[in-house]
């Protein structure tokens, strides 16, 4: 895991750099991103015709490239770009490209800890998943790769990929299947339709995704077996957060949204629509988004759907860290809204990002956009300075502090202020 | 027979039509309700609007397009509608034995109408003979429909005429009426029932849903 | 009531041929049994009851129109070939008449809504068109090459089986391309918090790459905050809507919403495509339980209007000579945009000729509703079943016709090559970026 204990929660302002120089510096600046610990802004820049660089803090990566792109920060703060040389790609980490080189790379990902750094890449027109410059062995040259997951760990990727060719207008050979799930390398002894909604258990040990068995005909599929039951139609499948045996999913039957779990529905109550089925953090609870009626949108914990509808969309709920209370951002007549148990915290904003609760649950901590402008909001009601830029606050691991990291006049400032305070 | 025709089956016939129309349009509601989006897809400011221009003669741009075809409908639809109602025979025998009265049309003018529903009549079955689109579509049960609303008005118009047999002009035209109220709910004459509703539908759904108009 | 008569040249389809070789009658009562009870309801019925047999809907069609008037092609015979028996017959019928049925459903009805618009109960044929073609894919009665792009979508969640690398690397190319107009302009991808999302269909990519480039120029010319997704979601286009296979159908839109959520943008703005848009604003947010789509979705017709109107983007030098356009019906007659569309061609050409019957009442192109993708084998049929459209741009005296949708473009293209109408086909941003102006800080510094 991540150490953010490690993090500094002392210091209560810092100003890590002004990126305002940087449009004098450079001929083009992009959008800005932070490492995970709030101490370093980059951006990319261009520095010339055909030639880029990363903008870190005060100061830039040594070597530009002919083109970035994707730069994201790793959980421990490395920041990875992808870049090319000569025409071909790579992964570069803190400025030093990996050796080998690619066709084409895309798609980082990383294992929790930030140890593992991961992307799809393809060499000599075969496809693969490659990790930490290392790309993992397949038996079956992989015609294309839909998409990957990483366990927590990082020791277990999973990629939806195409395991056998496939003429053009070939309908029966894609009814036959294709496509498979590859695990560190091995693909699945069975092949699918089509594969949908990867996901890996919190050990690493099982992976589960959606298949289609036929035209109109779905199914969830759990190391390579599928379940017997088969649904009209499936979303995407979640594990049980300490039980990886235990898989839920939505399926629909007869024109109806219902929750199963391992197979059997566990919700009698059937909705014109089930999304985003969230375990609670102990996994004794599930919330889901639903739609009890045509186009109004509530959460439903455990299959009780609350009394107060929304009637644009909702995003995925989320508990508080005991599981006692479920948050979640709801769209209604053109406003994003917060809602915790089915009540309205606040006013209606352009634009609401993922909430985190405090630890004791009792408030509810996100970034909104209110008139172009960004601020954090707790319990719905905006909290101190208004940012150009800001980030999703974070809370510290004993729950005194947030950390609040954003742009003011061009200035990047780091902020840790108790959580009493705000 | 002509008090049992004018008597009894008169109310069979009224319930009939008013009970079985009531079920038909119950029953559509509740059935359209089986599919989620029909109703949150209604409006009524466009349900009017699409009603508004189809029920106005050469309010919308396909009328235009036909005007002898839209002369005649209308002509026909609305002779069809208002001349058995404000009829002066007709109103004095809800008098009788009701007590209730209203508005009366002159004799001559409902007679006018009259032939003009019997022309209408010619005119579909004229369309349903000649044109290929509609020959292509026609069944037994069009001219069977085509019939039962042709009769009351070609045996009224004898009837009032007295042209033969008057009596048995008169229990035959009673019959036909009620044949065609009973018909109403139960064949395809309930588009009647149903043309506001299909009509409000479309127009929701062009103009409510899709932004844009139906006529 | 007596069989139509059907006079049609052969064609041969070999996912059709197959299909009616090995569907048995309990399958096919099974399945025609099942859509009817649980996906129709009291609005089918209706539709069927109420249906007065008065043939009006029949001049809408420009597949009758052109056939000089074959009743085989009115919209109400089309109902009575298909839905009508099926349910008279409740589903007692054979592999024969499903791949009949398919044929009305698939490759003769644009489902355009047109006859809709005519009929005088407002009977939505294109509706019951729909709930045929439904059945036939549940029994895998899908011309060929419409299967195949609906598989396509299933596998790969866009129309063109696009692989994930070909599709960056095409933008990181057309960016360059957009930079030999406007050296600063840039295509931003996967920008979270931009204003716009802006998305386009599977062939843009594959066939139509300049397109990325011109949308490039227009965003850095009219100063826009906007991005393009990297993943999956990025292809707005639904063919899986038209073979009636609305599972994947949701799958293709749910995607392509929730992208946009993920990115958190303002709103969608997609490029010049009708059934997209119907797709993306319409039939897919109705499936998913969505009155209208979570994030707003803005055509391009919708979008150059605003940008011409507000000044964000001026016009240099107006596009010479005669233009006409084509009103695609899933923008115009079913969305509105018929006012906004003439507004831009007027702000960018000298002579903008409008087409009669215009607007909402415009004939489709006859290749939307998935019947340009039956492909190859339906293609002379398609051609010839819009004669009227080929009279109707004949008449305008244009020497170029704008189409605001990728299906209209390839189907006007096809009928303008077919007639031999010697007139160009564009679309609306290569006029555009023709006649826009380039302020002097964004044009290339000469050497
Ligand atoms: S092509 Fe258009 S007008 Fe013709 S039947 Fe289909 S929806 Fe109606
Ligand atoms: S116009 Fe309407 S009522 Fe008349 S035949 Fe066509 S669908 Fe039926
Ligand atoms: S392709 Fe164009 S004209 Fe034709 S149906 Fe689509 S929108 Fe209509």
């Amino acid at each position: 895991m991540l150490k953010i204990e490690s993090w500094d929660w002392e210091s209560k302002e810092k100003m890590l750099a002004d990126t305002a120089k940087w449009k004098d510096k450079f001929e083009d600046v992009w959008e800005p991103y932070i490492s995970p610990d709030g101490e370093k802004i980059a951006s990319i820049v261009k520095v010339g015709e055909g030639e880029f660089n990363i903008a870190v803090n005060e100061g830039t990566w040594e070597e530009p490239f002919e083109k970035i792109w994707y730069s994201r920060f790793s959980p421990d703060s490395r920041l990875t770009a992808l870049i090319t040389k000569d025409m071909e790609w790579t992964m570069a980490v803190d400025g030093k490209p990996w050796e080998q080189m690619y066709e084409y790379i895309w798609d980082t990902k990383f294992s929790d800890d930030g140890k593992v750094i991961a992307a799809t890449t393809k060499l000599d027109s075969v496809y693969g998943i490659t990790v930490n410059e290392k790309t993992l062995e397949c038996p079956v040259n992989l015609e294309s790769i839909a998409s990957y997951a990483i366990s927590s760990d990082g020791k277990t990727l999973a990629a939806i990929a195409q395991t056998l060719p496939l003429g053009q207008a070939d309908l029966d050979g894609f009814l036959k299947g294709t496509w498979s799930v590859v695990v560190n390398g091995k693909p699945w002894k069975d092949n699918f339709v089509d594969i949908y909604g990867l996901a890996i258990s919190n050990d690493g040990k099982n992976v589960a995704a959606e298949y289609r068995a036929a035209i109109c005909e779905y199914g969830i599929v759990v190391n390579g077996k599928p379940w017997n039951e088969k649904f009209g139609c499936t979303w995407e499948p979640v594990f049980h957060p300490n039980n990886s045996n235990e898989i839920t999913t939505p399926v629909r039957q007869a024109g109806q949204w219902f929750l199963a779990t391992n197979g059997r529905i566990v919700w009698d109550k059937g909705f014109v629509s089930l999304l985003y089925q969230t375990y609670s953090p102990d996994g004794n609870n599930i919330a889901a988004t639903v739609a009890p009626q045509f186009a109004k949108w509530t959460v439903a914990v455990n299959g009780q759907p609350w009394a107060a509808t929304f009637n644009e969309c909702l995003l995925q709920p989320c508990f508080s860290p005991d599981g006692r209370k479920v948050a979640v951002i709801a769209k209604d007549s053109g406003k994003w809204l917060l809602v915790v148990d089915g009540t309205v915290l606040g006013e209606g904003y352009d634009n609401i990002w993922q909430p985190v609760f405090s630890p004791g649950g009792d408030k509810v901590i996100c970034k909104v956009e209110k008139n172009g402008k960004y601020a954090v909001a707790v319990n719905g009601k905006i909290c101190g300075n208004t940012y150009e830029a800001l980030w999703n606050p974070v809370v510290s691991p004993d729950g005194t502090r947030v950390m609040i990291c954003g742009v003011e006049d061009g200035k990047y400032y780091r902020k840790v202020v108790p959580l009493s305070d705000i | 027979m002509y008090e049992f025709v004018s008597g009894p089956l008169v109310w069979i016939a009224f319930i009939v039509f008013i009970g079985g129309s009531l079920y038909r349009i119950y029953n559509m509601l509740s059935s359209s309700k089986k599919e989620k989006v029909v109703f949150p897809h209604m409006s009524l400011k466009h349900s009017v609007a699409s009603l508004i221009h189809w029920t106005i003669p050469f309010n919308n741009q396909y009328m235009r397009q036909r005007p002898i075809f839209t002369i005649i409908s209308f002509a026909f639809h609305i002779c069809l509608i208002i001349a058995p109602i404000f009829l002066l025979a007709h109103v004095i025998l809800w008098d009788e034995s009701w007590n209730m009265s209203w508005l009366t049309i002159p004799d001559a003018v409902t007679d006018g109408m009259t032939i003009m529903v019997i022309i209408g009549c010619i005119f579909f079955l004229y369309r349903r003979l000649t044109d290929p689109v509609v020959q292509n579509v026609t069944d037994s049960s069009d001219y069977l429909l085509l019939a039962i609303t042709a009769l009351p008005f070609i045996t009224g118009f004898i009837a009032y005429h007295q042209l033969f047999a008057y009596k048995a002009i008169l229990i035959i035209h009673i019959l036909a009426g009620e044949i065609m109220l009973i018909a109403i709910p139960f064949t395809r004459l309930s588009h009647m029932l149903f043309f506001v509703f299909t009509r409000a539908y479309f127009g929701s759904e062009q103009g409510h849903v899709k932004n844009s108009k139906d006529w | 009531m007596k069989p139509t008569i059907v006079k049609r040249d052969l064609v041969v389809d070999t996912a059709l041929d197959q299909c009616a070789a090995k569907l048995t009658p309990e399958q096919i009562e099974k399945v025609v049994n099942e859509v009817i009870d649980n996906e129709t309801g009291g609005r089918l019925q209706t539709y069927v009851n109420t249906c007065i047999h008065c043939g009006l809907c029949a001049e809408a069609c420009q597949w009758y129109l052109s056939h000089d008037k074959d009743v085989s092609y009115a919209p109400v015979t089309k109902v009575k070939d298909t839905i009508w028996v099926l349910l008279e017959k409740k589903g007692k019928v054979d592999g024969a008449f499903i791949k009949r049925c398919s044929e009305i459903a698939h490759t003769e009805c644009n489902v355009c809504r047109r006859c809709g618009m005519y009929c005088p109960f407002g009977i939505d044929i294109a509706y019951m068109m729909l709930v045929v073609r439904r059945i036939c894919a549940k029994l895998e009665m899908v011309p060929l090459y419409l299967q195949d792009t609906v598989h396509s979508h299933a596998a790969t969640m866009n129309q063109m089986w696009v692989k994930p690398d070909e599709w960056i690397d095409t933008l990181q190319w057309q960016e360059e391309e957009g930079q030999g107009y406007v050296p600063s302009a840039r295509l931003p991808l996967e920008k979270e918090g931009a204003e716009i999302m802006y998305s386009v269909i599977g062939p843009e990519p594959k066939f139509l790459a300049q397109l990325l480039g011109n949308i490039t120029v227009i965003m850095k010319v009219a100063g826009l905050d906007w991005t393009m997704p990297a993943t999956a979601g990025w292809d707005n286009s639904n063919m899986a809507m038209y073979s009636g296979d609305f599972e994947i159908m949701a799958r293709v839109e749910r995607l392509h919403h929730e992208t946009a959520q993920r990115l958190k943008v303002k709103k969608i703005v997609m490029g010049e495509c009708g059934h997209a848009f119907r797709g993306a604003e319409y039939d897919g947010p109705t499936w998913m339980g969505w009155m209208k789509p979570p994030i707003p979705i803005v055509h391009a017709i919708s979008f150059y209007y605003d940008l011409i109107k507000s000044g964000r983007i001026k016009i240099a030098k107006k596009a010479e000579g005669p233009i006409t356009v084509q009103d695609p019906c899933n923008v115009v007659r079913n969305a509105g945009l018929g006012t906004q569309l003439r507004y831009i061609m007027n702000a960018v050409c000298e002579e903008f000729v409008d087409v009669t019957p215009n607007g909402r009442h415009n004939y489709c192109c006859n290749a939307g509703g998935g019947v340009i993708n039956v492909g190859p084998p339906w293609k002379k049929k398609r051609v010839q079943g819009n004669r009227v459209k080929a009279e109707q741009m004949k008449r305008t005296g244009a020497h170029t016709i704008v189409t605001p949708c990728h299906n209209c473009h390839s189907g006007i293209e096809d009928i303008v090559d077919y007639y031999k109408l010697g007139m160009h086909v564009k679309f609306f941003s290569d006029i555009l970026i023709e006649a826009m102006e380039i302020p002097e800080h964004l044009k290339p510094k000469e050497e």
